[in-house]
């Protein structure tokens, strides 16, 4: 007789070989490493919470330490790997395989890994790729996870930074997996309930509070004039033209230079209210003064920003926050409200190559995608109209019957035609085609393709690609914008102003702005301290932001 | 809105700093004083090196004023840099203005032209221990971004008095230096709330090092500066012995200690961990209650 039930059973035996070193469901921080020891099996399927910014340190700790002998060959399926303690378990076979998304600080050592052969690679994923493999081939035995707090019955309370939690939760306790919290503190009662208890096998308290990494902040004293002359050709030219409403931002300085000048720029151009009000986005600092001046309806989170706590508690009709008052983030329901329900993307990169690919990953470093290449693509199963998503559309229309037109979501790079080192962010050849060749990656880590972005903004100009007719077309109108790196250097000057004399390639003048206009005295901030003032002293930044 | 001193340049800051109109630049840009250095290293110049220099009038009284432009280079000192620096301050020893005041906004010197550099920086001692003897007052300003560092802070250290914002920071070693040679344990350059109560304006008021805190604007700067020409120091036997015993007084009470909060609960400070956050004029109040802060030495 078939036995319907090997996955409940096996779960069953690993808690109660977990239960020898709990009391209940809480086991003390000491006694991590013998817990892991007894729940985990050769080969499981692990998820080990590394999400963008919250780390189950404590349980990633304890998995490093856990004797190879008895733990080994893991499969790791984990969106962050950003520990060195999340690489550390490959080199001492305690983990054998890896699918994962995203591996910022850890980029150059994962790459060393991966050529020397230590890793078996899966795939490299967009979170909301890796969350849907949770659900259909991915599903792990079991999960180490982070949370603030918790009760003795597993009820737990996430935080402001509530991230992938649920997702990992719903994959591994619905089917047969085991759960492991790791919670600064136990509690009587938790402040609100974001995981029920009975989702939650073990409680660990861990010996430190859980690290979370403030990847949001951008100083406002270090924004430069050629990111706010971008930013202002980005809102009139782009903004203001499709009436740009509901968008994501990316994290870099040109995005934060927007940001800022909303309430000053925006405002006199007279777009408030007509631009920028419904966001999914991290709590950025620097949104504080738009926020504030009235321009921001709504937005929700995939997860906090360290500092940002009290402004958003006093602040519950623009963020989404629990009955306790703190925010509710989630990575999975903000990744797929950017995918269908905003109109645009607006984000930097390193590179980007003569069709428009662009990609993070130079020859040593394998940065991962995070959320950027779901944000930064263009929603084929989007059924609903907007009018910047229908204009978006009209303009890349070629041929076919109007009626059965669909709109397009805006894509838009923001970059300097130099980068950091002032390495060229123009190439004819994406680093990210070497790399996949000398670690052997089928699929080359491109972070967005060429055929979903459709602007591109530098100091030189605005390329728009949706109105290129044709791959010369398209290449001319990225040499027109790419300033002096050798790709600009190798336009065809009178094919480009041939696409500026089309509107495809536009220069501050055409738009009407003066660059001698691009001051720092434009910025609705300018520097941290203001973003505090401006928030009524309820943000309260992190030490390495402050200059005071 | 006034004008931010952090925010501005070195030219936005002369300008608006003395009476309207009245600034007259030597050795100006269209001179093209540049550096002969910097293109062997491939390295872009600028017409005026990264400092203007001239004379002016603040309040009808004419001054001689050299200001640096921290956002070339850093405001390092290169051959032609220093040399305008120091030419201006021996040409005041003979022109005798009321006044000279250094806007100081300087990494200190430019790695490039190193040993032209380093010169610069003890002919300028120098040349301000001369002018000071002439008792004419030798004011510095900082408030910049690249603050006052390397060359820069031994130079602030010989001027008569010295004002300093919130944002400006005197130091000779840099916080990466010292993270560089002593550890991210003895100073974490990245903890930059650290680097400020160490190196920042309320720190050096607190401890002496500054005569006058103000906050971050030009006009302020302006009320700084003719206040502190009206009370510099003589240059003397008696105000240099005084300095001498400040300083010695200064590491004998706090020599031990291991933060700046440490240092500003022994002032008498009720409240260390609030001070970073008092406005100028809490702040004001909270330095006329201290003993010590204010000195006739330097």
């Amino acid at each position: 007789m078939t036995d319907w039930r090997r996955q409940r059973t096996a779960r069953d035996a690993r808690i109660a070989a977990g239960r020898a070193h709990a009391d209940g469901k809480v086991v003390a921080a000491a006694d991590v490493v013998d817990l892991l020891e007894a729940v985990l099996r050769p080969g499981d399927r692990v998820c080990l919470e590394g999400d963008n910014q919250k780390q189950a340190d404590c349980l990633a700790r304890g998995l490093s330490a856990c004797d190879p002998d008895k733990v080994h060959g893991l499969h790791m399926v984990q969106s962050g790997i950003v520990l060195p303690e999340h690489l550390d378990v490959f080199e001492t076979g305690i983990a054998k395989r890896l699918d994962y998304s995203y591996s910022g600080p850890q980029g150059a050592r994962i790459a060393k890994m991966l050529y020397g052969g230590q890793i078996e690679l899966g795939a490299v994923h967009t979170y909301l790729e890796l969350f849907a493999r949770y659900f259909i081939d991915l599903t792990p035995n079991v999960a180490l996870i982070a949370g603030v707090s918790a009760d003795r019955a597993g009820n737990l309370y996430t935080g402001p930074n509530t991230e992938d939690t649920p997702t990992v939760v719903e994959a591994t306790a619905f089917k047969n997996g085991v759960v492991i919290a790791q919670v600064n503190q136990i509690v009587e009662t938790v402040p609100r309930v974001d995981i029920p208890g009975d989702r939650i096998d073990f409680v660990v308290e861990a010996d430190t509070p859980f690290y979370v990494e403030p990847l949001f902040t951008r100083d406002p004293a270090a924004v430069t004039e050629t990111q706010i002359l971008m930013a202002m050709m980005a809102i009139k030219g782009i903004y203001a033209e499709y009436g740009i409403r509901r968008l994501n931002h990316g994290i870099g300085f040109g995005t934060a230079a927007i940001e800022l000048l909303l309430p000053t720029y925006g405002e006199r151009l007279g777009l408030k209210g007509r631009i920028a009000t419904n966001w999914a986005l991290n709590p950025h600092p620097t949104l504080i003064p738009a926020i504030e001046a009235g321009w921001v309806e709504q937005v929700h989170c995939f997860g906090s920003e360290v500092g940002m706590d009290r402004y958003i508690a006093a602040r519950p009709d623009i963020f989404f926050t629990g009955a306790d008052g703190s925010l509710r983030s989630n990575r999975a329901f903000c990744q797929t409200a950017g995918l269908y329900a905003c109109d645009l993307f607006i984000g930097s990169t390193l590179q980007i190559d003569l069709m428009g690919h662009s990609s993070t990953v130079t020859t040593n470093r394998v940065a991962g995608f995070g959320g950027a290449p779901n944000m930064g693509s263009d929603p084929h199963g989007r059924r609903h109209p907007s009018d910047t998503w229908m204009k978006a559309g009209r303009e890349a229309q070629q041929t076919g019957d109007p009626a059965l037109m669909r709109g397009r979501k805006l894509v838009v790079q923001l970059v300097e035609t130099f980068g950091d080192g002032l390495v060229p962010a123009f190439v004819e050849h994406l680093d990210a085609l070497e790399l996949a060749r000398t670690i052997g990656l089928e699929l080359a880590p491109v972070m967005v393709y060429a055929d979903d972005v459709t602007h591109i903004v530098t100091e030189e100009g605005i390329a728009n690609l949706l109105l290129c007719r044709n791959a010369d077309e398209r290449e001319q109108a990225i040499r027109g914008v790419a300033g002096y790196t050798e790709v600009g250097r190798g336009r065809d000057k009178a094919k480009v102003e041939h696409l500026r004399a089309r509107g495809i390639v536009r220069r501050p003048e055409d738009l009407g702005i003066e660059p001698l206009d691009a001051d720092r005295s434009l910025l609705a901030a300018k520097s941290i301290k203001d973003l505090v003032h401006t928030s009524g002293g309820l943000y309260e930044p992190p030490a390495r932001f402050r200059n005071w | 809105m006034s004008l931010s001193w952090y925010e501005a340049s070195a030219r936005q800051r002369v300008a608006a700093l003395v009476d309207a109109e009245s600034f007259e630049e030597f050795v100006g840009p269209e001179q093209r004083a540049m550096s002969p250095h910097l293109p062997l290293f491939d390295l872009p110049r600028a017409f005026d090196d990264g400092i203007v220099v001239g004379r002016g009038r603040l309040d009808g009284r004419t001054v001689y004023l050299a200001a640096q432009e921290g956002r070339f280079m850093g405001g390092a000192f290169g051959e032609v840099h220093g040399a305008k620096l120091v030419g201006l301050l021996r040409a005041a020893v003979t022109e005798t203005p009321e006044a000279v005041l250094i806007l100081f906004d300087t990494g200190g010197v430019r790695l490039q032209e190193a040993n032209a550099g380093e010169t610069a920086i003890a002919e300028t001692m120098r040349a301000i221990a001369d002018l000071r003897r002439a008792g004419i007052p030798v004011v510095g300003l900082v408030g910049g971004r690249a603050g006052c560092f390397g060359g820069g802070g031994l130079i602030a250290g010989t001027c008569s008095r010295l004002a300093v914002s919130e944002g400006g920071r005197i130091s000779v070693s840099g916080p990466e230096v010292i993270e560089t040679n002593k550890g991210a344990e003895e100073f974490d350059s990245k903890d930059r709330a650290l680097v400020w109560r160490t190196m920042g304006g309320k720190h050096r008021r607190l401890a002496g090092g500054a005569d006058r805190f103000c906050d971050d604007t030009v006009e302020a700067f302006r009320a700084a500066a003719l206040d502190l020409i009206g009370r510099a120091p003589a240059f003397d036997l008696a105000t240099l012995e005084a300095e001498q015993a400040r300083l010695e007084d200064r590491i004998a009470r706090f020599g031990d200690c291991r933060d700046a909060t440490e240092i500003w609960a022994r002032l008498g400070v009720n409240d260390p961990a609030g001070v970073p956050a008092l406005s100028a004029a809490d702040f004001d109040g909270l330095v006329a209650g201290l003993e010590g802060t204010t000195h006739d030495a330097r």
